[in-house]
């Protein structure tokens, strides 16, 4: 919930979008900023700020109506516009415009649903340009972001975004595929990627891949833990 | 069957989930465990020394061991829908039983440590169950791959009902579900088998 004030405006990934089912939600964080990541039963893909304003329940424990997010302690129900439309408590209510929820800038390429933070900044910068991908797996490593990074840069890496606005994802060549790898910061010692290749990839590949995924994440926190 | 249980226990919950999925009928005692310790007063503790929930009794038979009642359970169902009839398939099932019922356990604890007031360190338990949702995650996530949902193969096992409570309680410890992605589309696959019911901790979308 807490912010940090130095954060840049970006694009962030926040989930691979077919880990996202039309009417399903998860909880996820970036810099410490709880988020629900959401698809409405249309299949748009909505990332806002984790709390209902009624008490402050994480909505991500919450459950998708259509195009309504609903609140799993008291059923308070939310638009795509972030409005409560529906207080169950009170059927009759018109309820007040004021009780809204904040959301993030959000869009979907390359496989993978992207959030832009902080937090209320207005959008400004163009999402990440990455061609259709699948994704194959998120992987969660308790180490800072810029040490994986240096792990994957060792692996070959090469950083694709050309502006701090789209930095937030690189490429790795595995034998001949190039896997993207989108980088989300959780906590200072904490981060995931989201790892996507391109839908004509075999599954000998795709299994290699999840080794390789695996290998990363000991080998990572196996150094973090030793520092 | 009778089933000595206790409605928060999440290890009664499993053997409840197993007989409400099988459509066989439980008949419930229910025991005053927490805060009464009635599982360990003397009657109790004739039927199970080990003082320990659930306890299964099928005429003569008496149970306390969690995979013997599962199996048993399972077993009881004219169909035996939940376990395997390859053999590779079925051993893969009792390989994540045990998974559910022995490594798990360490879950069951943090959980009653948070909730129930038993002794323990809910931090350490915590991280200890955290690494075990990773080992399920990561063959989940292989599972799918190869196009089979469950932990045993394309169809629901017994492995898959006696993982579940384990993995949607435990927000009950303060940890999320955030980081187990496979894991919680499996949850969601497991909540649509006809006969499935919820236990407190675990919502009922309605």
């Amino acid at each position: 919930m807490t912010q940090t004030g130095s954060a840049p405006s970006q694009w962030v990934p926040v989930a691979l979008s077919n880990m996202i089912e039309a009417g399903t939600s998860a909880g996820t964080v970036v810099n410490d900023a709880e988020i629900v990541v959401w698809r409405d039963t249309a299949g748009k893909a909505h990332a806002w700020e984790d709390r209902c304003p009624h008490r402050g329940m994480k909505m991500s424990f919450g459950f998708v109506r259509g195009d309504h997010i609903a609140c799993l302690y008291h059923g308070w129900e939310y638009d795509t516009s972030g409005t409560c439309q529906y207080v169950p408590a009170h059927p009759e209510l018109e309820v007040p415009k004021s009780i809204c929820i904040s959301r993030y800038g959000t869009t979907e390429t390359g496989g993978m649903i992207w959030a832009y933070t902080p937090l209320g900044t207005l959008e400004q910068d163009s999402p990440p340009d990455l061609p259709a991908l699948e994704g194959v797996r998120s992987v969660y490593i308790d180490a800072p972001v810029a040490q994986v990074s240096g792990a994957l840069e060792q692996h070959g890496s090469t950083p694709a975004g050309n502006n701090e606005t789209n930095s937030n994802f690189t490429t790795v060549k595995l034998e001949s595929t190039v896997v993207t790898v989108g980088l989300q910061q959780i906590s200072e010692g904490r981060c995931a990627l989201h790892i996507a290749v391109p839908q004509d990839t075999t599954i000998a590949t795709r299994e290699a891949l999840l080794d390789w995924c695996e290998d990363l994440r000991r080998s990572v926190e196996q150094l973090e833990a030793a520092a | 069957m009778i089933l000595h249980n206790y409605d928060l226990y999440e290890d009664c919950f499993r053997v409840r989930l197993l007989a409400s999925c099988t459509e066989q009928s439980l008949e419930l005692v229910n025991v005053n465990a927490f805060p009464g310790a009635e599982e360990k007063s003397a009657p109790y503790l004739k039927l199970n020394p080990l003082g320990r929930l659930p306890i299964l009794e099928d005429g003569e038979l008496c149970l306390r061991n969690l995979s013997a009642i599962l199996i048993y359970v399972a077993e009881q169902d004219a169909q035996k829908r939940f376990i395997p009839k390859d053999s590779a398939e079925r051993a893969r099932m009792m390989d994540w039983l045990g998974f559910a019922c022995q490594d798990l356990s360490v879950a069951t604890e943090a959980r009653a440590v948070a909730l129930l007031d038993a002794p323990g360190d809910v931090a350490v338990l915590r991280a200890k169950a955290r690494q075990l949702f990773r080992i399920l995650d990561d063959h989940l996530t292989r599972q799918s791959l190869r196009g089979e949902i469950y932990v045993a193969g394309k169809s629901p096992s017994l492995a898959d009902i006696a993982l579940f409570p384990a993995f949607a309680l435990c927000r009950d410890f303060n940890l999320d579900h955030d980081e187990f992605p496979a894991a919680r589309l499996w949850a969601r696959q497991i909540r649509t088998l006809p006969g499935f019911i919820t236990m407190p901790g675990i919502p009922d979308y309605h």
